[in-house]
């Protein structure tokens, strides 16, 4: 048997993620035939890369608080009932994916585009600023008087981190304000997450009557611009 | 062709199920970088958040996975660079709480794999899950972390170099002699 002749680490790489041409292939293979050395080089390299690939097949999931079913009754105002209706059969997050594959030609609009494409906006808060929890309200508000006669506009406002302030009832300044809102059928969502990491931490957590806490913000915002709504964070 | 004309109906709606479909292998990738599932998580919907509402600055459709990988790259440099500046309630990293004892010899295997991975400096690591988890070529995984197709080997190399020798510490039959002789397999 041969030494390797000296192949570089580069090449010996290049060999194993198949990125080398035919002609230099088929070098490598015919050295590797005369050396054993080689030989064990490139066994270990795919060996190696066959390992890091096994090691992630199956990666562990987030843990995620229960979520409530679709349409959980009188828990949601009639605003999130109608979003729920409409998207049945999407879910959230990875049902999204069932979704597609269940209809590859597209025959079925997507909830976005038949009805929220343009005028239904949710709002991300995410700071603890009085000033700034209040201007969400308010631009909520706005977002709502500005709806033209007739048009269903639908607001949603989500909040986390230290936004999540806005919807803790012991905490925020703003409860009467969420509740005439709410009344206007604005939809308020805290993030679980966020939610879950105070409980951690030994904070009791109370939130505003009516606010809906089965999602993570981040989940909340991919699904509703998924949905084709405006996303803005205050 | 205008971008804006790129993106009618059918064009997003297979953008949409593009990124829906990628979702999983988002979050491996985004595992494999931080081997947190909730930091995985978090990375994954800002990555998708931010695809749909850039869409448009998508202007060659055959690029789009690549340009996902690149967008979650992205993020999760901004989550360093922030982390580096405050940290917040939701940058508590959850910790694996499985001990050695606890796991099955394929539980070990696996365990010790990502704990080799997990040491690698993140560019060296990002590299090799990029090659090895996707199947990315150099030139694909060069235009996802906007480096020179050189710097993706030269990690490489230091990156399988470092795994090796993690691995070997905590499993020395990876270096003992081969088991199988090469051949070419059509």
């Amino acid at each position: 048997m041969k030494k390797d002749e000296g192949f570089s680490e580069e090449q010996v790489n290049a060999f194993v993620d198949g990125e080398l041409d035919p002609e230099e292939t088929s070098r490598l293979y015919n050295h590797a035939a005369r050396s054993e050395e080689l030989d064990q080089r490139l066994c270990q390299h795919r060996k190696m890369k066959e390992l890091v690939k096994h090691a992630y097949d199956n990666v562990p999931e987030p843990r995620r608080s229960p979520r409530a079913p679709l349409g959980g009754g009188s828990f949601f105002g009639r605003a999130f009932a109608a979003g729920v209706l409409l998207a049945v059969g999407l879910g959230t997050g990875m049902l999204v994916h069932n979704y597609f594959d269940q209809n590859p030609a597209g025959n079925v609009p997507l909830v976005g585009e038949s009805v929220a494409e343009v005028n239904n906006y949710l709002l991300h808060v995410t700071s603890s600023d009085p000033e700034q929890m209040y201007a969400a309200l308010q631009h909520a508000e706005a977002l709502l008087e500005a709806a033209a006669d007739g048009e269903q506009r639908r607001v949603e406002i989500v909040a986390n981190e230290k936004g999540l302030d806005l919807l803790r009832l012991d905490v925020t300044p703003y409860a009467r304000e969420i509740n005439a809102l709410q009344e206007n059928d604005v939809v308020f969502y805290a993030c679980s997450r966020t939610i879950e990491r105070l409980k951690e931490s030994g904070v009791q957590v109370e939130l505003v009557p009516h606010t809906n806490a089965d999602y993570t913000a981040l989940d909340r915002v991919v699904t509703r611009m998924q949905e084709g709504w405006k996303y803005e964070k205050i | 062709m205008a971008v804006s004309s790129m993106f009618g109906i059918s064009e997003r709606r297979a953008f949409r199920k593009l990124v829906s479909n990628s979702r999983d292998r988002l979050y491996r990738m985004a595992y494999a970088w931080t081997h947190n599932p909730h930091l995985a998580d978090d990375i994954v919907q800002q990555t998708l958040c931010k695809a749909l509402s850039n869409q448009r600055q998508l202007r060659d459709p055959g690029a789009a996975e690549a340009w996902l990988f690149r967008i979650m790259s992205n993020c999760l440099k901004d989550y360093h660079r922030a982390k580096r500046e405050v940290l917040t309630d939701d940058d508590l990293v959850i910790v694996d709480d499985t001990t050695p004892e606890h796991e099955t010899e394929e539980q070990q295997l696996v365990s010790s794999v990502r704990r080799a991975v997990q040491k690698l400096p993140l560019p060296q690591c990002q590299v090799i899950t990029l090659v090895d988890l996707e199947g990315f070529t150099y030139a694909r995984v060069s235009e996802i972390l906007e480096i020179p197709v050189g710097t993706v080997m030269s990690r490489l190399c230091r990156g399988r170099r470092a795994l090796k020798e993690f691995l070997i510490e905590v499993r020395p039959q990876l270096d003992e002699g081969r088991t199988t002789k090469l051949t070419r397999v059509k």
